[in-house]
């Protein structure tokens, strides 16, 4: 969507790592490497530990995998289009595909996906300095690469200069690996330390400053990188690698056998299915049509219409078909409507909070979105205590627009009944760069014709709309953020972002007081604190109506072959979809039932059919 | 009457295809120029406590005015509806025009969710579009647009065309290598990506998307008249005129064109087919009028994406080769009867 967006999303990468083919390097190999570090590592080296340093391991969250879950069968999911490279930095890299690479590449800590605790995954222990800028982490000295060679601290090392190479052609890796990650201290094989540039609250330290390891054994860092490793399958950590490619047609990801992770807390009786297949079906329709017919296993059913209509074919009625909607509670996209203050009626409050009283979106939640979607509070919803939950949007009120406009002196109507005001009509431009939205913003500009207020939709093609948000040439711009892991203030809302192109203040929103809370809370390195100060900017945020929070969609829903089976609390709190495969805290969470799916096929054979079945689960329900 | 002697126009009047074909486009475009007294959402005669309104001729009226408890522009279907149920009690009326939808309406009825299929009762005669826009209301306006765009753009292109073309032929020498050097070079630039970086920087609309394509569509024209014109600039006539001392300018206004006339009639039709199919397809790949303008183009997208739907591409569909086979009949005709087989006689 626009820099913040790629910048997020490539804060998310948790790491990766391929292999040449996939072995599983029998226990020997393993033991022979280790006896080879033990003995290296009682060479003196250069970095010593801190003393005092208290090691975290905590190994008594609650696991929130299925201890029945069994093991084997094949899962066959789809993407919209091949990826163009195997790489997961570099050109083209920042693709669909990535994510499944990506997710296979553990991280050395993680959180609990339910309780949002530090949990360890690469990691066994890590400690934090008084600094509060640098972690240390102990790898876990079981930790193997796919091709059977020991994770270490070099592997860490060798990440930053790889990271930092121009070699990889990913000029904001190079940035973020030098600007924000500062530094990385091997200690011993097994031990490492993080620096990040900033102090920030312990959490926060994971997340910004984390880094996956690179197989150093594997990479060859010079100018023909991207080249070479366009299709070379890097050596990873997660369950999974990946198996045969047909290219253009399907990759598939093959379990590990003896996965050296298999028995660790957090992570067993997870990863259940030996092969997951990723077929390229390029037309949503038909890709929904193998679905229906069993080539496809799962389908996400999110989209009302998918939901609603669609799934309702004979292999749903007679319960070949599965279909389950469950309520999560995870970082909301910010979208809506963003009113550019450099438009001169729009610098008047009473007008902005007269187009947010003239926006219907109950009536296109109920009439449009079926009820599916709830209306969005507000700008940060979903961040966990960082949100503030006494805001609420304004609601539709005819009587409150005309109050609110006619105290601003708009009071008069032209003969389409548009309020005026020395001449000038009450009219704005609402651009928008989604079709799928249209409809959406059509009903909404009828409806705040009868308040008086012309929104003229505008719909512009996907670059060329970014390209008239980021140098603020809109009036209003119908849009969502992407999320990240805490709320970024600065970016949207600091009068250093404010009346310049290419910043994400596409608001323009310049306040001193505003201000000087974000950057406190940006210095601000105490949990408490800076909860408190999210609250206060965020409801000074909503009190300018300087963005009309649209809607959210708070669950995830998909439909499933009957075979395929999920744990009794069915995902996570923080589970975006249901049938990950790999993710390394929400992910292979579900495994096959053998014996259904014989079943299942005989029945279909023969024309018998089961209960059909349409779960919802509001465990997360708020 | 003998085929020799009859004027083009009513030789063209004998073939018969091509002259009602002719017919039922005017036709066709004529109506679309009042589109709004028969497809409007707003009413085109009200009557109410023995006043009369004609709300598609007037500025909008509040609801208030028709005893409705809203301030904004009454909604006249809602506002029959409720009218027609106790009818005793009072003597006021609604006339609807015959479909009582504007193009860019979004209609939502409640508990079904849009597209809706054709019906009677719903008045969506061909159904909706995905987001409850009337089909056949979007498919009229987008005539409209459509065939004016082709018409101004077949205006603009052969004004350039025609005369760039007959000043080649005429004068020749150096302006005629220079302009067919020009030609050449501009003929081979990538017309489609042109259209896509300019809408990328600039929001098309109506006047600017006329002005880039006459950009890249005047050539073709120019290469006819070019050699029209060359085997004219020889001729007696030509020559006295020149002889007379008229200048270039009147010499090809006055005597050329007129007499290459026939070659210029004879494309207009497959040049207003093209016009038509360019935009349709420009819009089928967002390329052209912004949305949420009326276009076949944006229709035909609609409906291939939802195939389940087949009210929406079987009317665009329908329509689109009608409206070409029209175009087409006309100019199969017009060629006939500037056929010059048709003028020479072998005894």
């Amino acid at each position: 969507m626009n820099s913040a967006y790629l910048e997020i999303t490539m804060f998310n990468i948790r790491s990766f790592i391929p292999h040449k083919a996939f072995t599983n390097c029998g226990r020997w190999l393993s033991l022979l490497s280790l006896l080879v570090i033990t003995a290296s590592s009682s060479m003196s080296y250069a970095a010593e530990l801190p003393k005092g340093l208290n090691w975290l391991d905590n190994d008594s969250s609650p696991e929130w995998s299925a201890t029945k879950s069994e093991k084997g069968g094949l899962v066959r999911l789809n993407i919209p289009s091949f990826p163009p490279t195997l790489r997961t930095v570099g050109p083209d890299s920042n693709n669909s595909f990535r994510s499944f690479l990506l997710d296979n590449q553990l991280p050395l800590v993680e959180m609990h996906p339910n309780s949002g605790e530090i949990i360890p995954i690469l990691a066994s222990h890590w400690a934090y300095d008084k600094d509060r800028k640098t972690v240390y982490y102990k790898i876990k000295p079981n930790a193997r690469w796919s091709d059977g060679k020991p994770v270490t601290a070099d592997d860490f090392v060798f990440a930053l200069e790889f990271n930092r190479s121009e070699n990889i052609v990913a000029p904001w890796y190079n940035k973020h690996y030098s600007e924000e990650v500062v530094d990385i201290i091997k200690y011993d094989p097994l031990t490492i330390a993080i620096v990040g540039a900033r102090a920030k609250p312990k959490k926060d330290l994971h997340y910004f400053y984390s880094i996956q390891p690179r197989a150093k054994h594997f990479h060859q860092l010079n100018k023909n990188w991207v080249n070479r490793y366009n299709w070379k399958v890097e050596p990873n950590t997660g369950a999974y690698q990946v198996g045969k490619i047909r290219k253009g047609k399907s990759i598939e990801f093959v379990r590990k056998t003896n996965w050296w992770a298999q028995e660790d807390r957090y992570l067993r009786h997870r990863f259940n299915v030996d092969h997951v297949l990723i077929k390229v079906v390029r037309d949503p329709n038909t890709a929904f049509k193998y679905f229906e017919r069993g080539e496809l296993d799962i389908f996400n059913l999110t989209l009302p219409k998918l939901w609603h209509e669609k799934s309702k074919g004979p292999m749903f009625q007679k319960g070949f078909i599965h279909k389950l909607s469950f309520y999560n509670q995870t970082e909301q996209s910010a979208s809506g409507l963003f009113l550019n203050l450099e438009n001169e009626n729009l610098q008047d409050i009473n007008v902005r909070k007269a187009i947010a009283h003239g926006l219907n979106f109950k009536k296109i939640i109920k009439q449009l979105l079926r009820n599916d979607y709830q209306r969005l509070p507000s700008f940060h919803t979903g961040y966990g205590d960082y949100s503030n939950t006494n805001i609420k949007p304004l609601s539709y009120d005819l009587a409150k627009v005309s109050a609110l406009l006619e105290s601003s002196g708009w009071k008069n109507k032209d003969s389409q009944g548009i309020r005026i005001k020395n001449k000038q009509r009450l009219s704005f431009n609402l651009s928008y760069g989604n079709k799928l939205h249209e409809a959406q913003i059509i009903v909404l500009a009828e409806e705040a014709k009868k308040a008086g207020i012309e929104l003229k939709p505008q719909y512009l093609e996907s670059t060329s709309f970014y390209k008239n948000v980021i140098e603020k040439k809109h009036d209003i711009a119908w849009l969502g953020w992407s999320t990240g892991f805490r709320p970024a203030y600065w970016q949207h809302f600091h009068s250093d972002n404010a009346h310049k192109p290419q910043t994400n203040n596409i608001t323009n929103f310049a306040d001193p007081k505003v201000d000087d809370l974000i950057n406190q809370y940006r210095l601000s390195t105490d949990e408490k604190e800076r909860i408190r100060l999210a609250h206060a900017i965020e409801q000074n945020i909503a009190s300018q109506s300087i963005f009309i929070p649209s809607t959210m969609v708070p669950f995830t829903r998909a439909g499933f072959w009957r075979w395929l089976k999920l744990p009794e609390n069915v995902a996570t709190k923080s589970s975006k979809s249901l049938f990950d495969p790999f993710n390394s805290t929400t992910g292979g969470l579900f495994w096959i039932d053998a014996k259904a799916k014989v079943d299942s096929l005989s029945a279909k054979r023969s024309g018998k059919g089961f209960k059909a079945s349409t779960m919802t689960n509001t465990r997360y329900k708020k | 009457m003998h085929r020799q002697t009859s004027t083009p126009w009513q030789k063209f009047k004998q073939l018969k295809r091509g002259y009602f074909s002719f017919i039922l486009l005017l036709a066709l475009i004529i109506l679309s120029c009042f589109a709004e007294l028969i497809f409007n959402s707003k009413a085109l005669l009200v009557k109410y406590e023995n006043e009369f309104y004609w709300p598609i001729f007037t500025a909008s009226i509040e609801g208030k005015q028709f005893g409705l408890e809203y301030e904004y522009e009454t909604n006249y279907r809602q506002l029959k509806q409720n009218w027609e149920k106790n009818l005793s009690k009072h003597d006021n009326f609604v006339i609807l025009p015959l479909v009582p939808f504007n193009a860019t309406e979004v209609d939502l009825i409640d508990n079904l969710y849009p597209p809706h299929a054709p019906s009677l009762t719903s008045q969506h005669y061909l159904g909706t579009d995905t987001i409850g826009r009337d089909v056949l209301v979007r498919l009229v306006y987008g005539f409209r647009i459509a065939i004016f765009f082709a018409l101004t753009l077949l205006f603009v292109e052969y004004l350039v065309g025609v005369f760039i073309g007959c000043f080649m032929g005429f004068l020749g020498g150096t302006f005629d290598l220079f302009f067919q050097r020009i030609i050449e070079i501009w003929s081979n630039i990538p017309f489609l990506y042109i259209v896509m970086i300019m809408s990328s920087l600039i929001t098309p609309g109506f006047w600017s998307l006329v002005l880039i394509m006459a950009l890249f569509g005047w050539m073709s024209m120019t290469w006819y008249m070019r050699s029209a014109s060359y085997k004219e600039a020889n001729r007696d006539y030509v020559l006295a005129a020149r002889m007379m001392g008229a200048s270039n300018f009147r010499i090809i206004y006055k005597h050329i064109i007129p007499n290459s006339i026939s070659t210029i009639i004879t494309f207009i039709p497959f040049s207003v087919a093209g016009g038509i199919t360019a935009l349709t397809a420009l819009d089928f790949l967002s390329f052209g009028l912004p949305a949420p303008a009326p276009s076949w183009g944006e229709l035909l997208k609609q409906g291939v994406d939802n195939l389940d739907y087949p009210w929406i591409i079987s009317s665009v569909v329908i329509s689109l080769s009608f409206v070409l086979m029209l175009v087409t009949f006309i100019g199969e005709a017009i060629r006939e009867v500037f056929d010059p087989k048709h003028k020479v006689f072998y005894e």
